[in-house]
């Protein structure tokens, strides 16, 4: 089992590396296209440039799609090889990580008909990926404060929701900067990344909530205290304060654009620092 | 006079609240005055709300990233100095300038608190400010909009139906709600004005979830009031202990086992315990780390273990004045040797047990035997140090001290805390509310069917931007069925303005 589950990862490493290649030849695509259509004011060269383009970033969706589902079989591989899920060690946590951030991006997808912000989030689950293999992958027996499988199952998941959710919002606000005075041809309008952003946030924010509170739940089954103040779990609290502040400075104070975005990029850091956290502090967690 | 300034907020009407409402200045003239008004807005200020939550992620990351002192530690004066010492070794110069600034400790200084104090106030102040405003949007939205509203919805279409006004109303009114909206018209003689609106309750999640951080501070209160913490109870294996805290439990553990994996690390821990209620035994079980046992709201959790050696010494006539063992559960500074101690009030001496390293062939302390060392009790001074091999007395000073074996200590955490009920209680609140807000959001949408002189209707409708999440596909959605219901084919009809298209 645990071999299958090597041999899927790298089936998902391969699907998305070329998934990533697709999507760029698409975003290319799009603006050779829109050059050419201003300097030749739209010709039948232009509607087979426009075919090439949609072709690579269908192409492009369906690896993902596939890289999305080899992940999944990668990680159910190795929860059956295991017998408890993906939350014993910092491998299978960055598994995770990546396989939320393409569900989400997916959902996205297809729900907004956006490809461009996987340009941004297929990278970074790749990278997350290319980083489980600098760790080790052994499959490690479980400590005793580990052994609550269905807290930890969910508590986990909900988490990868939330994780995933910021790393869109984070995608959407890098492109805004780069986007924000409307002058890039190949980007989606300003406006649209603004609110893709507000939504991962909306998909995120109750997750994190959850997080927080079934780890709060966890550490009081395990140890008697909700709350320690141990750095994880207070990294994860501030991480969701920050997209607190976004949503109420974009509700009551009306900040758009630049600023948000600034927020949501400080958001994704404290998101990455709560996930890394491990290496720098240690604490009850530290058995990542 | 003093309440002009609340009203001026509390008066902003829901429906089109501008963003800035809660800034909203009284009219009054003596404004200079309006002292309550003025320390409300204060607490109405998003600004405000944004600087402490700034200043408090900043705290907390000056917390995970410089050592923080335990709470134990703190407690002693003695031990803290020591502590900072060993700080000292780390941040050198800077350790007194930390020290000062209470950063060895910030989540429990006053100005810790102080801030998530004000934020609590805050947050209180701008529900109480935001609840008339949600009230009416829930309960008493307007069903009539002016044509001007049309005209500047964001969303807006206008659609010609052929057919007397009453029966399309009619059908704008079934079709919103087979759409799941709640629909309600106002009829005059030559238009009918309908508001449909679905999740309307979903406003009252921002609410919930205000409150439930107040609850939650609050149930972090009620723990620190009526309950109890002692996270370093240890009872040695056939040893009973009170517990104390005002509580009449003594705890017995019976028998302490810990398992590991073939690989190593540790596999289960667990204590089999018997509670005694006033001497009479009223619970047994056994715990372990996920799994901790509660006897009328005081819980032991499984939290560590160790080592015991039962001592027993005897004084100079032979009496046995003690047998019990003694939890090396300290570790000396020098050579992370396993160390305990117990009082000999009686001789006014403080005996120390120190074990060998564990794991290593410590040079000192062979494995087989304890080192004694026994102090004056009053002054501190050392009497006289001795290796003692077990089963073998040896006359150490006045005493004569016998090492009989090895057994295991429990390390318990034992709480008592009746404010976690709150914490969950309102943890739900904050997580349903959350999902009301976010995941089923608010949706409201006017219309308005008007007679035309040719015995015809005019259908028009609007829809304004929920906070500012696009509801172009929502009011597509929308447009089309109620445009089906008129018989009008989804391409056709007139559509105007309004959306991004995502
Ligand atoms: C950690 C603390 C807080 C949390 C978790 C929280 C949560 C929320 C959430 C989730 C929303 C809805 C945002 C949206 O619709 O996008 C909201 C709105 C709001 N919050 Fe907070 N909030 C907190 C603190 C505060 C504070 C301190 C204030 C006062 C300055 C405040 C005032 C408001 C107001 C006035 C609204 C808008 C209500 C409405 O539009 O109906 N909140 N809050």
């Amino acid at each position: 089992m645990s071999e299958l589950s090597e041999y899927a990862f790298v089936a998902t490493v391969a699907a998305l590396s070329t998934a990533i290649l697709l999507y760029l030849v698409n975003a290319l695509g799009a603006r050779s296209l829109r050059a050419f259509s201003l300097a030749d004011g739209g010709s039948l060269a232009t509607r087979s440039a426009n075919g090439a383009y949609t072709t690579a970033g269908r192409y492009g969706t369906i690896l993902a799609v596939n890289a999305f589902a080899f992940l999944t079989a990668s990680l159910v591989f190795r929860t059956i090889a295991s017998g408890h899920g993906p939350f014993a060690n910092m491998y299978e946590f960055s598994l995770a990580f990546a396989w939320g951030a393409l569900a989400l991006y997916l959902y996205f997808e297809l729900r907004y008909r956006l490809r461009i912000l996987g340009l941004l989030v297929l990278p970074i689950a790749l990278g997350l990926l290319v980083y489980a293999t600098t760790v080790p992958s052994d499959i490690t027996p479980l400590v005793p404060a580990l052994q609550n499988d269905l807290l930890l199952t969910v508590h986990v998941a909900v988490a990868i929701i939330a994780y995933g959710a910021f790393t869109l919002a984070f995608g959407a606000a890098v492109l805004y900067l780069i986007q924000r005075r409307d002058s890039v041809r190949w980007l989606p309008r300003s406006t649209v990344l603004d609110e893709m952003g507000y939504k991962a946030v909306m998909v995120g924010f109750p997750m994190m909530a959850l997080v927080v509170i079934l780890g709060a739940l966890w550490a009081d089954i395990a140890w008697g205290t909700y709350w320690s103040w141990d750095p994880k779990e207070t990294a994860s609290l501030v991480t969701w304060l920050i997209y607190g502040g976004y949503l109420h400075a974009r509700v009551l104070r009306g900040w758009r654009g630049q600023r948000s975005a600034m927020l949501l990029i400080l958001g994704f850091a404290a998101t990455l620092f709560t996930y890394f956290g491990n290496l720098f502090f240690g604490g009850l967690h530290s058995y990542g | 006079m003093e309440t002009q300034g609340v009203r001026a907020v509390d008066g902003a009407e829901a429906l089109a609240a501008p963003p800035s409402a809660s800034r909203a200045r009284p009219s009054g003239h003596l404004w200079e005055l309006d002292v309550l008004g003025r320390v409300w807005r204060f607490f109405t200020s998003v600004r405000m709300a944004l600087v402490l939550i700034l200043i408090l992620t900043a705290a907390v990351l000056a917390g995970t990233l410089l050592d923080q002192a335990p709470p134990s530690v703190i407690a002693d004066p003695a031990s803290y100095e020591q502590w900072l010492e060993r700080a000292r070794a780390r941040y050198g110069f800077w350790t007194d300038i930390l020290n000062f600034l209470q950063l060895f400790n910030i989540f429990h200084t006053l100005w810790f608190k102080l801030i998530i104090g004000l934020l609590t106030t805050n947050i209180i102040i701008c529900s109480i400010n935001r609840w008339k405003g949600i009230k009416t949007t829930v309960f008493g939205a307007r069903v009539r909009m002016s044509e001007t509203f049309f005209q500047h919805a964001r969303y807006n279409a206008s659609l010609a139906a052929a057919m007397p006004m009453t029966t399309a109303a009619e059908r704008v009114r079934r079709a919103l709600a087979l759409s799941h909206y709640r629909v309600r018209t106002e009829t005059d003689g030559s238009s009918v004005a309908i508001y449909a609106d679905r999740n309307r309750f979903s406003r009252f999640g921002t609410f919930l979830s205000h409150l439930s951080i107040v609850l939650i501070l609050a149930g972090t209160v009620v723990g620190g009031v009526l309950g109890f913490k002692d996270p370093e109870f240890i009872v040695a294996e056939g040893a009973t202990r009170e517990v104390g805290m005002g509580t009449d439990l003594s705890v017995k553990l019976e028998h302490f086992t810990d398992e590991y994996w073939l690989e190593g690390p540790p596999k289960d821990f667990r204590s089999e315990l018997v509670i005694y209620e006033n001497g009479q035994e009223v619970k047994r079980g056994m715990i372990r780390v996920n799994s901790p046992m509660s006897y009328k709201g005081v819980r032991f959790h499984q939290a560590f273990f160790g080592q015991t050696a039962v001592m027993n010494v005897t004084d100079t006539s032979d009496a046995l004045i003690f047998d019990e063992a003694v939890p090396l559960a300290w570790q000396t500074r020098e050579g992370s040797r396993p160390v305990g101690s117990f009082d000999l009030s009686g001789q006014n001496r403080t005996v120390y047990v120190i074990g060998p390293t564990s794991g290593e062939n410590d040079p000192l302390i062979p494995a087989g035997e304890m080192r004694v060392e026994v102090y004056r009790r009053d002054t501190g001074s050392l009497v006289a140090a001795e290796n003692v091999s077990q089963g073998t007395p040896k006359a150490i000073g006045d005493l004569n001290v016998d090492f009989v074996r090895e057994s295991r200590f429990t390390g318990l955490q034992v709480v008592k805390d009746p404010g976690v009920n709150i914490i969950w209680v309102a943890s739900a609140l904050m997580v349903l509310g959350l999902a009301m807000l976010f995941y089923f959001p608010h949706r409201r949408m006017w219309a308005l069917c008007k007679a035309l002189p040719d015995g015809k209707a005019e259908v028009r409708l609007g829809m304004t931007a929920q906070r500012d999440v696009s509801l172009t596909d929502e009011f597509k959605r929308l447009r089309e069925r109620v445009g089906l219901a008129l018989g009008i084919r989804p391409d056709g009809g007139r559509t105007a303005g309004g959306g991004d298209d995502v």
